[in-house]
């Protein structure tokens, strides 16, 4: 016991903690930041994410046909409310948008100045969400009005599993921002963590070889054992530098104040068929487990290196490839 | 002598690095094959510029429109009927009906339509040209990059030159020549940024692991108390700087060579090497590709190139400092790779308000990630047209200042 602890913190010096702060502050402003500094991103992502608490706290986590049509209702006084604020709108009314629907299918593209101006300003000086609103609500409605519909490449097991979920009455009907925003966030954080454990671990066993004291070691009472115990300390210090790590990262996601999405299955949120239907809290958990998991896998692949490498450019030459191309298809997943 | 080969023969016979640079240039010919779709299509610029000249003049560009004619002429006598322009006719084709016209004829078809496009490019040169106002482009990028103070200032001095630049390329008929077009094959972005930055990145990494192993081999092997006790003694660096800036130089010779040979090999640039790089045609996003100065393809890629290699041997040099100071070279690796990321964002930290934001953009990891923006005034905030020598030139001071230091410090250090 003795001797893991020491082990431990030959491998968790102050040095390699430093080192940890310093790549996690690298790849925190390049990869992470954006995730939290811009979430929800600009419009009509906020009115999406906004929309999507209203929805949960109406209906709760699911919504069957009759309160979506209680939803559709709501877009109905909605549209209503732009109609009245239109017909306020003189430059609206001369140009003929004096409705929403109007409004809607007016050929922009040919508009002239003044309508531009108006509708700049309605979307972007007047302080009302309103038309934001309008569209985020259409597009929900939209989709939940083409939720029959399947992407026509879908294997055939997918369509047994759109069946499926179709069968139990489980539609995307939820608005994706906060998922899609922490799975983006999650696959970026693993890359640091990733990036972080390999650095800490990967000097662990080469190390004491490189000082020469191993023949040392290896003739003591404790003898060739030494090497588990060695191995041990280094999956101890792999779980702690994971579990700091998460600790602060997930600290950071909470900004993001995406609680009330909780309790919301994954299949109900908007083009997230999945093959398991977890609420979004167990599907955090679940990305937390498989953290440790592939944390696990390279921290020991990193030590195991260690362990048969000559040199520090063989155990750094080595890794490169694997590390690059781990982060690689993080990135592009 | 000896003792420099043998320090040399320590990278060159070092089996990691031999198998990363295999890997790296296996993946990038990877890269390039992956997007080599359309070399055939490349080749009618060649065909263009054989027949027509490389300079668009208005007479040539006339011909050209003729001999599309007398195409579609042909094209009247294939199908029986008169179309204006190839496009339509292939629109309502369906894939069967295009499917039973001979192979040669499907050549025909598509060589015409890939004519038609570069005929409507050049055509609209003028009036594209025209339409860009590059005073106010730069009101734009105030708003753009939220310039103030002295800052705007500085940025619009610079775009006024840019002004003047502009215009004068106009006047020499540097974009009415033909290239490949931009908007439709992405070339200048394929070699200078995907390639290039791929190749930036492996170089570095090769070149630091490489230096550092050797900067701190002594350290590492325990052999430090005998080697430096020689009466070669310290010097002995002087030595392993030598062999680190040669093969940072043969690294970088390699890498390149194999990749960017591949990658001529595969696209025929033969024809187009004079072009301008301001070429009309090699407009690919907003805003055409404008050098300050009237460069042709194969000089800018002289350039691009001439600064990949002074600016890894300043960074080998660098990485040699820093592995001398810390001698280790696993911490070495990562301080240096943690240094050249935080120099390259040291312009976000600055204030955009003042010159310090440009200052600090005077770096060499800006330098060497920005290539495809080098010797351009359409590269955003390092427009600058002293950018790319102001660098090399302060950097090169740095590092002989940081370089000195460390041996003096080195020298008369406690070696234990």
């Amino acid at each position: 016991m003795q001797i893991v602890w020491n082990e431990i913190k030959k491998i968790l010096t102050w040095k390699s903690l430093l080192l940890l702060l310093i790549i996690n502050c690298i790849l925190y402003f390049f990869l992470i930041d954006f995730y939290i500094k811009h979430f929800p991103n600009g419009r009509p992502a906020l009115d999406s994410y906004r929309l999507g608490i209203e929805m949960i706290e109406k209906y709760g986590p699911t919504m069957d046909d009759e309160e979506f049509k209680d939803f559709m209702k709501t877009y109905e006084v909605r549209v209503k409310e732009a109609d009245r604020y239109l017909q306020t709108e003189k430059v609206a009314v001369a140009e003929g948008i004096d409705t929403y629907e109007k409004f809607n299918s007016y050929e922009w593209f040919k508009a002239s100045k003044e309508a531009g101006e108006l509708r700049d300003r309605l979307f972007f000086e007047d302080g009302t969400d309103l038309f934001w609103e309008l569209q985020e609500r259409s597009r929900l409605i939209g989709f939940y009005e083409g939720k029959e519909m399947y992407s026509s490449n879908a294997t055939p097991a997918q369509l047994k599993r759109y069946e499926e979920l179709a069968k139990e009455g489980v539609f995307g009907t939820y608005p994706e921002v906060a998922i899609s925003n922490f799975r983006d966030y999650i696959t970026n954080v693993a890359v640091a963590i990733l990036f972080s454990v390999v650095a800490v671990m990967s000097l662990a066993i080469l190390r004491d070889r490189t000082r020469h004291i191993v023949s040392l070691q290896y003739t003591a009472r404790k003898g060739r054992n030494l090497l588990k115990t060695k191995l041990l300390a280094g999956f101890v210090s792999t779980l702690l530098v994971i579990t700091g790590l998460l600790v602060i990262y997930m600290g950071l996601y909470s900004l993001n104040d995406t609680s009330m999405y909780f309790n919301v299955r994954v299949n109900t949120f908007i083009g997230n068929e999945s093959w398991y239907n977890p609420t979004f809290f167990q599907y955090i958990l679940f990305t937390i487990g498989g953290i440790y998991l592939v944390g696990i896998v390279f921290g020991l692949a990193a030590m195991g290196f260690s362990t048969i490498v000559p040199n520090t450019l063989t155990l750094l030459g080595a890794q490169i490839p694997f590390v690059r191309a781990f982060s690689f298809s993080a990135c592009t997943d | 002598m000896r003792i420099f080969l043998l320090e040399c023969k320590k990278v060159i016979l070092s089996p990691v690095l031999i198998g990363l640079f295999l890997l790296f240039t296996g993946f990038n010919f990877l890269v390039i094959f992956n997007s080599s779709d359309h070399r055939a299509e490349l080749k009618m610029v060649n065909e263009i510029i054989d027949t027509y000249g490389r300079e668009i003049t208005p007479s040539s560009l006339q011909q050209f429109q003729d001999d599309i004619q007398n195409d579609l002429l042909k094209l009247q006598q294939l199908t029986g009927k008169r179309y204006d322009s190839v496009n339509d006719f292939l629109e309502d084709l369906d894939v069967e009906e295009y499917e039973r016209y001979s192979k040669q004829e499907q050549a025909f078809l598509s060589g015409l339509q890939v004519k038609e496009m570069y005929e409507s490019i050049a055509s609209s040169i003028d009036e594209n040209y025209e339409e860009i106002d590059i005073e106010k482009e730069g009101e734009v990028a105030l708003e753009q990059y939220q310039l103030s103070g002295k800052a705007a200032e500085t940025y619009l001095a610079e775009n006024e030159k840019f002004t003047k630049r502009f215009d004068e390329m106009i006047r020499n008929g540097e974009h009415k020549q033909w290239f490949f077009a931009g908007k439709a094959y992405y070339m200048h972005t394929l070699l200078f940024k995907d390639l290039f930055s791929k190749m930036t990145i492996e170089i570095l990494l090769l070149v630091i692991l490489s230096t550092t192993f050797l900067a701190t081999y002594e350290f590492e092997q325990r052999t430090h108390l005998v080697a430096f006790a020689t009466q070669r003694g310290r010097r002995l660096m002087n030595n392993k700087l030598v062999a680190s800036l040669v093969m940072a130089f043969v690294i970088t010779g390699l890498v390149l060579g194999s990749t960017l040979g591949v990658f001529f090999l595969v696209f025929d640039y033969s024809h187009v090497w004079e072009t301008s790089v301001s070429s009309a045609f090699n407009w690919e996003y907003n805003f055409p590709y404008v050098s300050w100065w009237d460069l042709s393809f194969a000089q800018f890629l002289l350039g691009v190139i001439g600064v990949l290699f002074v600016s890894v041997l300043l960074i080998s040099a660098l990485t040699f400092s820093i592995s001398l100071f810390i001698k280790n070279s696993y911490v070495s690796f990562f301080v240096t790779a943690a240094s050249f990321i935080l120099l390259y964002m040291l312009p976000s930290f600055m204030p955009h308000s003042s010159n310090w934001l440009f200052v600090a953009g005077y770096t060499v990891p800006t330098l060497v990630m920005a290539i495809p923006g080098l010797f351009m005034g359409s590269s955003g905030l390092i427009f600058f047209r002293n950018f790319e020598w102001a660098t090399i030139c302060s950097w090169t001071a740095i590092t002989m200042g940081v370089l000195m230091m460390t041996y003096r410090r080195f020298v008369k250090s406690d070696i234990q």
